[in-house]
């Protein structure tokens, strides 16, 4: 066989994987392992991500599940769907293209793109992604599991989050709204369930610009279903916005060994991928963003 | 000796590294037009090794002689430039101001905006900057049906 006829295969076949938006090759660290593991141990840095790394933002893994909520959105209330269209995302289908068109069996949420200059992503501004939009992110997310309480922390955007394990209780109308929301958790059976509300309305379910309020409730249950994967399902609850419960896509993550993560220096450990406003405002969106989307500053 | 279907693996691999850098991070591929991709001489004027958008500044000279300021955004973050080997020192030398290169620009939908997507750099000595750096064209990931 001629080596170019066998690249070609090659290329072809990895050409066909991202064309799906699936990301990368089967790793060995994504296999299912039969390994020991405590089930009730979620401790480890774990990846939605596609990358040979498993790190570094793109696709998501072959099963991981994709980069938004769910495909299948309930009806919108009267403000849900007035609260949605505000929203301008900048993902998916650029919004009135022959390529938005020809997917009708996705959601519209997944058609409607505008440049970023023209949108109103709160992430293009820095501000935090909120806890949905951060678990689905196809980046490396490291659980930190104490006896009475479990931090999630992202690599991208640097952010944490406290979900307490210590029997609380959520307050029904908490004074004050927080970014992360307010979380408490149990286990229930071999199921960690995280119940969480108090979320700041201004962040957005996922990156096509879903809505919540102030009233959402998240629930979210992780399930350790072998050594190397933790699977997650996640249920939004907010009557003002959907007119029944909306449940995600169920989303896969896998376990990156310790040194999974390297830099160019052979450190390793969760890279720091913060979106500085002096970075990416003060710059980017400035000087590269906006005029692209012909916004110009002076 | 490899045999071919070794080589071609091993070029396969190298393959879904770089294009696993085909994948937009941050939603910024609608601003582009894929199919006005061209090529051209240019000099740095500025790179910014930044998250989560690397930028580089560039003068294109004309025919005549005019030079036009251009700004392109570098799709890939740090995160993915050093999975491929790009990390800041290597890179701020590769495209220190006033190095002549080579670049693939998809330039935006906004008409002389001389703002582009950068899809590849080749340096002087013919080097491969920063790996293949092209755009996910959707801007997103299509999604499965219901």
């Amino acid at each position: 066989m001629h080596l170019f006829a066998v690249l070609a295969g090659v290329l072809l076949f990895s050409s066909t994987l991202f064309a799906q938006g699936r990301g990368g090759p089967p790793l060995a660290r994504i296999a299912p392992s039969d390994k020991a593991f405590d089930p009730h141990d979620l401790s480890g840095i774990w990846t939605r991500n596609g990358t040979p790394g498993g790190y570094g933002g793109g696709g998501t893994c072959a099963d991981c599940g994709d980069r938004g909520f769910s495909n299948d959105v309930p009806p919108f209330t009267p403000l849900g769907q007035k609260l949605f269209d505000a929203n301008k995302p900048s993902y998916g289908r650029l919004l009135g293209s022959a390529d938005a068109a020809a997917h009708p069996e996705e959601a519209i949420g997944r058609r409607r793109a505008v440049p970023p200059a023209n949108g109103t992503d709160p992430y293009q501004y820095c501000n935090p992604e909120g806890v949905t939009r951060a678990l689905i992110y196809p980046d490396p997310v490291e659980f930190i599991q104490l006896p009475d309480r479990i931090y999630q922390h992202f690599e991208w955007g640097y952010g944490i989050r406290t979900i307490w394990l210590d029997g609380r209780k959520l307050t029904d109308d908490p004074d004050f709204l927080r970014w992360w929301g307010f979380s408490t958790a149990r286990w229930d059976g071999n199921a960690l369930v995280v119940e969480s509300n108090g979320f700041d309305p201004r962040t957005w379910v996922d990156h096509f610009g879903y809505p919540h309020t102030d009233k959402m409730h998240l629930q979210e249950r992780y399930r350790r279903t072998n050594y190397n994967t933790v699977e997650l399902t996640m249920t939004i609850t907010d009557p003002q916005v959907y007119t029944k419960p909306w449940v995600s896509q169920t989303k896969k993550f896998h376990l990156l060994p310790k040194d999974g993560i390297k830099t160019v220096d052979g450190w390793t450990g969760l890279l720091e991928d913060v979106c500085a406003p002096a970075d990416e405002v003060d710059q980017f969106d400035k000087r590269v963003r906006d005029p692209a989307g012909g916004v110009t500053h002076k | 000796m490899q045999s071919n279907l070794a080589v071609a693996l091993r070029l396969g691999a190298v393959f879904l590294i770089v294009s696993a850098l085909l994948f937009a991070h941050h939603g910024t591929a609608t601003s582009y037009d894929n199919s006005k991709t061209f090529t051209t001489q240019a000099t740095v004027t500025e790179f910014r090794y930044a998250n989560p958008h690397p930028q580089l500044y560039f003068d294109v000279k004309d025919d005549q002689g005019n030079v036009a300021h251009w700004s392109g955004e570098i799709a890939p973050n740090p995160a993915q430039l050093i999975q491929v080997g790009w990390g800041r020192k290597r890179s701020e030398a590769a495209l220190a101001p006033g190095t002549v290169i080579t670049i693939t620009i998809s330039p935006s939908r906004v008409m002389d905006a001389h703002v582009g997507l950068v899809q590849k750099i080749v340096g002087g000595s013919g080097e491969l900057v920063l790996g293949t750096i092209a755009l996910n064209p959707g801007g997103g990931e299509p999604t499965p049906k219901k």
